[in-house]
């Protein structure tokens, strides 16, 4: 029988494979690079980039106030749509009433490219924190809405009766049946919100900003430091995957009877 | 036992029967209140415009956005029609889409199929899922230009690493209890794939392709807002800068109705495709 290579193997061979391109593409020989450091800085350039950002920072804030920026305004907006989203959708799952009520706004809002109203909330509120923030509130609000109440649908319904037949309140049953069946889902819906949040945030900071990640690597774009706009983009991947990560963290804490 | 079955079938059909015609009271009600709903918000929207409760700068009545709406259709605005730029908006959006379909999905499969190819692909899908798009908008602008080329290849790569890992996990969820049932039977390895993986991995991939689609029309209209010089996504931003409230709002509702639209297009697509979806 033939010796299989563990996949980690595999995983290091294509990352140094594709370093090796990218070295390649980039590295100063006799001719010059292959590509322009314009268009795609080596390592060395990406690396010495970095330093310069965080040891002076980019356009006289530290890298750390534009990344804390950019942390403040996903937080707030997230934090806050996402509570009145949960909020709103468990009592959507709960009256059928609500739910046709609401349902309009919510099916109309969630498809809508959040940009699109960013242009008519800088109208009504000015080009500072307050659009974005709402911004991001309204990009949270109907993701969370609809998975709070497809949380609440897909309690099964022998568990309710169970607990009323047992003699349990109204209260009681959305407390300790309804909300803990629900809370996966509506952690599902939360990741999915982070992500769209902040997407949307990098976007609001490239297209109306003056401070933040976004507004950062749009403003190196525009003097051709490509350096900049790399070492950028890295630090919005990695702080996106830290943003998911710490939700999983926080569900696996909660909703610890998750798939059991 | 035998003499009751029938009535308790007769029972079951009558309980069932009552339960259906309960639930479509129900729901036509539930119609009734999600129509009243929408004309509650239209009648406020008309009321507060109507009685100059807010200035027609800051958010114009229904019949400005009406009027604006047939002028623009006929007439365009800053030379494009309506018609034109909603054309040029799905255009990219479905262009990058579709190329991310044909490349993501057989991708996919290939790293759900083999863990080599997982683990040598993975880690660039899974960094590129979580990133905003718009943050690598700026390379590709400095890259291909400020034309189409840029904003289909940020579709593209916007829809590609969703597509490709809905399409890996698709296939990972197979029962590999079925796989050997099917090698047990003599099928042959692409036989496998088209009558056991395929269809297991269906229901996953479909919601993978309306989760991208998604995020490729959010995309395609901040990319235009950001550089370009038609679609729908140009026409709100170019407006915003004339004070032209009519323009934007007449902007966000074809732009809701349409993300609307797509959506629904891939759930019906989803129900005539993945018509098994649930019942396994």
């Amino acid at each position: 029988m033939r010796t299989r290579l563990p996949p980690v193997i595999w995983a290091a061979a294509s990352i140094c494979a594709l370093l090796a391109v990218w070295i390649g593409l980039t590295w100063n020989g006799s001719h010059g690079p292959v590509v322009q450091d314009l268009f795609l800085p080596g390592p060395g350039e990406l690396w010495s980039g970095f330093l310069d950002l965080a040891s002076s920072g980019y356009k006289g804030r530290p890298l750390l106030v534009h990344i804390g920026f950019s942390l403040e305004r996903v937080l707030a907006g997230f934090g806050t749509g996402a509570v009145v989203g949960t909020v709103l959708g468990l009592a959507m799952g709960y009256a059928p009433r609500l739910d046709a009520l609401a349902s309009p706004f919510v099916e109309f809002l969630r498809p809508l490219p959040q940009l699109a109203y960013l242009v008519l909330l800088i109208v009504w509120f000015g080009i500072g924190e307050e659009s974005k923030i709402i911004l991001l509130f309204l990009a949270a609000l109907p993701v969370s809405a609809v998975a709070a109440r497809a949380g609440v649908r897909d309690v099964s319904a022998g568990r309710v009766q169970v607990a009323r037949a047992l003699g349990a309140s109204e209260w009681q049953v959305f407390r300790h049946v309804v909300f803990p069946s629900a809370l996966s889902e509506i952690f599902t819906g939360a990741r999915l919100a982070i992500g769209i949040v902040y997407g949307t945030l990098i976007a609001a900071e490239i297209i109306a900003g003056s401070t933040g990640l976004g507004w950062m690597i749009l403003d190196a774009g525009r003097f051709l430091r490509s350096d900049y706009v790399f070492v950028g983009i890295v630090i919005i991947g990695l702080l996106g995957i830290l943003l998911d990560r710490s939700l999983v963290g926080i569900e696996r804490r909660v909703v610890h009877w998750a798939g059991k | 036992m035998s003499l009751s079955a029938p009535a308790d079938a007769t029972a079951a059909r009558t309980v069932t029967a009552v339960a259906g015609r309960a639930r479509g009271r129900r729901e036509s009600s539930a119609y009734a209140l999600r129509a009243a709903s929408a004309i509650a918000a239209l009648l406020l929207w008309y009321g507060v415009t109507a009685l100059g409760l807010v200035s027609a700068d800051f958010l114009p009545g229904p019949a400005a956005v009406l009027h604006t709406f047939l002028d623009i259709l006929h007439n365009g605005y800053r030379g494009t029609t309506l018609g034109q730029d909603s054309l040029a908006t799905l255009g990219r959006c479905l262009g990058g889409f579709a190329g991310a379909v044909l490349t993501g999905v057989p991708l996919g499969l290939c790293m759900g199929l083999d863990r080599r190819v997982a683990a040598a692909g993975n880690y660039i899908v899974q960094f590129m899922r979580p990133l905003p798009p718009l943050s690598y908008l700026i390379l590709l602008i400095l890259w291909l230009g400020t034309g189409n080329a840029s904003k289909v290849a940020l579709l593209y790569l916007t829809a590609f690493p969703i597509v490709t890992s809905a399409a890996m996990a698709g296939v990972r969820t197979v029962p590999r209890q079925r796989i050997q049932a099917a090698l047990s039977l003599g099928a042959r390895p692409p036989q496998i794939l088209a009558y056991v993986v395929l269809p297991s991995a269906l229901p996953m991939i479909f919601t993978g392709l309306r989760i991208a689609l998604a995020a490729a029309f959010s995309t395609v209209v901040a990319a235009e807002l950001m550089a370009a010089s038609d679609g729908l996504g140009w026409m709100v931003f170019s407006a915003s800068q004339f004070l032209r409230t009519d323009v934007i709002v007449l902007g966000i509702i074809v732009l809701g109705l349409l993300g609307m639209a797509l959506n629904w297009m891939l759930v019906a697509l989803d129900a005539a495709v993945v018509h098994w979806r649930g019942v396994e």
